[in-house]
């Protein structure tokens, strides 16, 4: 610090002569390098993931979808103290699959864009570029904001579902047995922040225009997602054609079907929580001998996602 | 936190130095040619042709592109080597607009004070003294798409301010002000550049606002370093005489021709080289024996516009002749 002191005296030099008293103000305190730069990034990109630092207007989707994923905890909790009960409604690792998949899909359609798109839109990267972090760490740290901001929108409402079930547990063998589901709970929404966030971002970057990001968010999620639920359909049904009663998660669901589930990542993820050893019934089939599929889909999504995001900024121009 | 002996505390040293610079762009383009030249404290020109290297030149010196050849320093530090610090300690202004309409100003101008690397609390003081200082003062809380484009560009320029900048690269920065516009952004450049004591670099295509502010210019072209002097020798009166009469000037040319004056048309005017006092009588002596019509006879002063006349151009070859004695 005492040589960033010297660096404000310094200033006296370039200007071949005195300052003259009218009231400019050097700043002669420490200076953040690279990293804590790419963290305040960061943290001001999650806020404007959460409408923060931005009119009202701003914080509306974000606040419905909020209080539509927390809708189901809040609901859990309430009925468990009304009826005394000690079963919850819900399981922990498959809240969002579930009940919100197309809540947090119109939370990312809507909030992607206003991390990336918006600074595409107004050309303010030449500015950030002419500052001390680089290319690589733009991206990165809207990506580390956005799976921060996924992660609320999952992990909070699985929390609230844990708080709301605990409170009516009374037995320390079935709090530790409802604590090692919410942390796996948790973990799984984790899986899903990661890989969505990069998913969403990579979507969101193909253009400045913010209606164009939000619909390349939007239609690539819902688009896979009805294909899978309608492709499966069909397969359930052309089975169900040929003989007995198919349930999800019957070992005799076709090939087909767990190909299809490959289509849309919130069946991939709901797939790899399954090989990974999840045992609740989930939004798609047990991948079953299918799981190392599901495990190639998630990283290929995941690696692909983010090398689109670096390389989108790796040549945006500066001068 | 960087700990950094300070930059440009010398007062001898250049602000910025290139010493053969040269970028190339693939076998075929060069940006850059052998670039060698010294920028001191002060406000400095950097006029230049679209494509003459300008763009690559602010990249090099701001660390994000590696020089093909040849060395750069900025503020005593050597651009490949310490582009972050070059970077903390340098405010960009670019030409085109780089503002988000749906934030306020001081917002804005904080965000990036912190991502010049200055901590939150400090981030906000510097944001509200920049835009003071750029005369943004009272509507600093107005969202920056309710701005005028003479407010804009003064967010444009407090936002480069805001990290507190030893040297400021300000990119066309009177770009589409009206006339009014563009003498409070001089006068304020002139300002950062005297009173504030930062160093400035300021590109513009319009020669003329430049004069007006520059203690020195650096003119390239085809990435070739066309001139580098200080504002006065660029402007001193120089050795040409332009005549210009109603009509005969074919008639005149041919008169001073034979009176061995060499004259060169250009446009409308005839110039020929002054070689002394006589020179003036013999022009007079030759319009008058002819009978023409003489609208003007005036001594020329070096213009900054002709550092940018083709060589092969008669007027840019008499220039050329007069600037080699």
């Amino acid at each position: 610090m005492a040589a960033d002191n010297t660096a404000g005296a310094g200033l006296v030099a370039p200007g071949a002569g005195v300052i003259h008293d009218i009231g400019y103000q050097t700043y002669d305190g420490p200076r953040f390098g690279r990293g804590q730069i790419a963290l305040a990034l960061c943290w001001h990109s999650l806020r404007s993931a959460f409408g923060f630092g931005r009119g009202a207007k701003a914080k509306i989707v974000p606040v419905i979808t909020f209080v539509i994923m927390c809708a189901p905890a809040v609901i859990n909790a309430v009925v468990m103290a009304l009826s005394k009960s000690h079963a919850r409604v819900i399981d922990y690792d498959t809240y969002v699959g579930n009940l919100r998949v197309l809540v947090l899909l119109a939370f990312m359609a809507a909030q992607a864009p206003e991390l990336v798109s918006r600074d595409l839109r107004s050309r303010v990267l030449p500015l950030y570029f002419a500052r001390p972090i680089r290319r690589e760490d733009y991206p990165l740290a809207k990506y580390a904001a956005f799976t921060l901001a996924c992660l609320a929108m999952i992990d909070i409402p699985v929390l609230l579902l844990y708080v709301g079930t605990i409170l009516q547990v009374h037995s320390g063998a079935a709090v530790w047995a409802q604590t090692r589901a919410a942390i796996l709970g948790l973990l799984v929404g984790l899986m899903w922040a990661a890989v969505l966030a990069a998913v969403g971002l990579a979507l969101a970057c193909v253009s400045g225009r913010r209606a164009f990001s939000t619909g390349s968010v939007a239609i690539f999620l819902f688009l896979t997602w009805t294909l899978t639920n309608v492709l499966t359909k069909i397969s359930e049904a052309g089975q169900r054609g040929g003989g007995g009663q198919i349930t999800a998660g019957d070992q005799a669901t076709s090939a087909a079907a767990h190909l299809f589930g490959l289509i849309s990542p919130f069946t991939v993820l709901d797939g790899v929580r399954q090989w990974l050893g999840g045992t609740s019934q989930g939004i798609v089939a047990d991948p079953g001998h299918y799981g190392f599929a599901y495990g190639l889909m998630l990283l290929v999504l995941l690696g692909g996602s983010l090398a689109v995001l670096v390389r989108r900024y790796a040549g945006a121009s500066v001068a | 936190m960087t700990q950094d002996p300070p930059a440009g505390s010398d007062a001898d040293a250049p602000v910025i130095a290139t010493n053969g610079l040269t970028r190339r762009f693939g076998p075929t383009i060069t940006a850059l040619d052998n670039l060698t030249m010294a920028v001191g404290p002060g406000i400095t020109g950097l006029v230049g042709a679209n494509g003459a290297g300008k763009s690559t030149l602010i990249k090099i010196l701001l660390g994000l592109l590696p020089p093909t050849s040849g060395a750069a320093s900025v503020l005593g530090l050597d651009t490949a080597a310490r582009g972050e610090r070059i970077r903390a300690l340098t405010g960009y202004m670019p030409e085109h607009d780089c503002l988000p309409p749906d934030v306020t100003a001081t917002e804005f101008v904080t965000h990036m004070g912190r991502m010049s690397g200055v901590p939150p609390t400090a981030a906000k003081e510097r944001a509200a003294e920049s835009l003071r200082h750029v005369g943004l003062y009272e509507e600093r809380y107005r969202q920056i798409g309710t701005y005028s484009t003479g407010m804009k560009q003064r967010v444009k320029l407090a936002q480069a301010l805001a990290g507190d900048p030893r040297l400021l690269l300000l990119d066309e920065p009177t770009n589409g002000l009206d006339p009014a516009g563009r003498t409070a952004m001089l006068d304020l450049i002139s300002r950062i550049g005297g009173d504030f004591g930062i160093s400035v670099v300021v590109s513009s295509h319009l020669l003329g606002e430049i004069e007006q502010i520059c203690d020195h210019l650096i003119a390239i072209d085809a990435g070739r370093l066309l001139r580098s002097a200080t504002m006065s020798s660029f402007t001193k009166v120089s050795q040409v005489l332009a005549i210009e009469v109603e009509e005969g000037a074919d008639l005149l040319a041919a008169e001073l021709a034979a009176r061995e004056l060499a004259p060169v048309q250009h446009g409308r005017e005839l110039l020929v080289l002054i070689t002394g006092d006589a020179t003036f009588d013999v022009v007079r002596d030759a319009v008058a024996g002819l009978g023409l019509p003489l609208t003007r006879m005036e001594q020329r002063r070096h213009r900054v516009e002709e550092l940018f006349r083709d060589p092969g151009e008669p007027a840019g070859r008499l220039t050329g002749a007069i600037d080699g004695r």
